[in-house]
């Protein structure tokens, strides 16, 4: 009895790990070249997390189709934060998932680029990316929360509520930080177009009453006036 | 018996998490530069109700083309020079359904384009069999507030990206007030004095004329 309770064990997370596997697949796609560097932008607040999860699949010639896995083909994945600054910067497999956490609210870049020398091979080569970033509460994974903290129905309705209201809060609050500084930016600008336009004026008065009295001065010493 | 079919329908319920862990929503940010094509393809089957909605963030006259097609070929939405657009279909047929944006009528600028493509429904939350019962007040009370907020997510998220074009103006605006000024200021100035070295130019050059023809 126990030796078919161990199969069955094997079988189920057999059966698992190939939908865990397959499921990828249903993401978006698209495609990349060899040595090209793809950046994508996530403007979130602060503390949020990100979740990146790809798959990547090289163009076979011969067969003229892609491959299903290519072992050996490495991404490298460099995220960097709203100041430019790198928090993220790590070579994955063909297979990969990346996550982090903001800490401070702005556009996020997430830049993906293919550095496998194998891929100078295939001539052409051309790389199909499968690509799927979640933000904020889409990171959170409920059935397994529910399972964790043994909640019933109601209750994970009620987390994932929250949850959502947590998100459009910090939101809101990136907002009004977003908001701040653009009015800093149109009251700047308006300082300087009135600065500006007082001290264009000034600069006309005075290079028009430069220019008479030198030229006044001038002829009379060339003794026309 | 019973610890078998117990852990079975344990791994069952969990493969089908996993299934269901990959959510069907597609939200991007990505630059496009002048010139250039981009082009997105997703898996879908027959019957499914998608949502394709995107906005230009950033760049030029903040326009760029749109183009959708289903696995045959057939363009199914086709807009030139959009800003903004929300598209809805449904999967006619199984297979690979792709979109593209292009910004090749555009010289210099490259767009920041914001896309969200809404594949299917939401994944229940509860992958498990017993739906056959009606949901009580309190969950369809929850289900309705879910999907209010999930509409009051999606018009934030609009309205973060009409800010940021706004606020991307104002600072591109703010430049080139700056620069504008000091150079006007500059030409303001070269231009008076170059002229009044002009002028004494004309006044010297007839004296020395006169002159000569004087003596």
């Amino acid at each position: 009895v126990i030796w078919m309770e161990m199969k069955a064990v094997v079988f189920c997370t057999g059966l698992m790990l190939l939908f865990a596997w397959l499921s990828p697949s249903q993401a978006l796609y698209f495609h990349i070249g060899e040595t090209e560097k793809k950046c994508f932008i996530e403007e979130i607040p602060d503390e949020t997390m990100v979740i990146g999860r790809y798959r990547t699949q090289l163009w076979d010639k011969q067969a003229g189709s892609f491959l299903p896995s290519t072992p050996g083909l490495g991404m490298h994945v460099e995220i960097k934060d709203p100041d430019a600054k790198v928090i993220l910067s790590r070579q994955y497999g063909s297979d990969g998932r990346f996550t982090f956490t903001s800490h401070t609210p702005g556009e996020h870049q997430i830049c993906l680029h293919s550095n496998s020398t194998k891929m100078a091979l295939f001539a052409g080569g051309k790389l199909r990316v499968h690509l799927d970033i979640q933000v904020g509460e889409h990171t959170n994974n409920y059935p397994e929360i529910a399972a964790k903290d043994k909640l019933t129905e109601l209750q994970l309705r009620a987390r994932q509520l929250l949850d959502q209201v947590e998100q459009i809060q910090k939101e809101q609050n990136y907002q009004r930080y977003r908001e701040e500084r653009f009015r800093m930016t149109s009251e700047s600008t308006n300082q300087r177009v009135l600065w500006w336009s007082i001290a264009q004026t000034i600069i006309l008065i005075i290079t028009g009453i430069w220019q008479m009295r030198h030229l006044k001065s001038f002829f009379e010493a060339k003794k026309l006036v | 018996v019973l610890k078998v079919s117990l852990s079975l329908s344990l791994f069952v319920s969990v493969f089908k998490c996993l299934m269901f862990g990959w959510i069907r929503a597609s939200e991007l940010t990505f630059e496009l530069p002048d010139n250039a094509k981009q082009c997105f393809y997703e898996d879908i089957t027959i019957g499914t109700k998608c949502t394709l909605e995107f906005q230009v963030v950033t760049g030029g006259h903040y326009d760029v083309d749109c183009r959708l097609e289903d696995p045959d070929g057939t363009v199914l939405y086709k807009e030139m020079k959009k800003q903004y657009d929300s598209f809805t279909f449904t999967a006619s047929r199984n297979g690979t359904f792709k979109f593209c944006f292009s910004n090749e009528f555009s010289t210099f600028t490259h767009k920041t384009v914001y896309f969200d493509f809404q594949v299917g429904d939401d994944p229940p939350l509860f992958p498990n069999e017993n739906r056959v019962t009606a949901l009580t007040q309190m969950e369809s009370a929850c289900v309705s507030i879910h999907e209010a907020l999930k509409s009051v997510i999606d018009y934030q998220t609009h309205f973060r990206l009409r800010e940021a074009q706004g606020r991307s103006r104002a600072e591109d605006l703010n430049t080139r007030v700056a620069f504008w000024s000091i150079g006007e200021a500059c030409i303001l100035l070269v231009v008076s004095i170059s002229q009044v070295v002009l002028l004494r130019s004309f006044f010297s050059d007839k004296k020395t004329t006169t002159t000569r023809v004087g003596s």
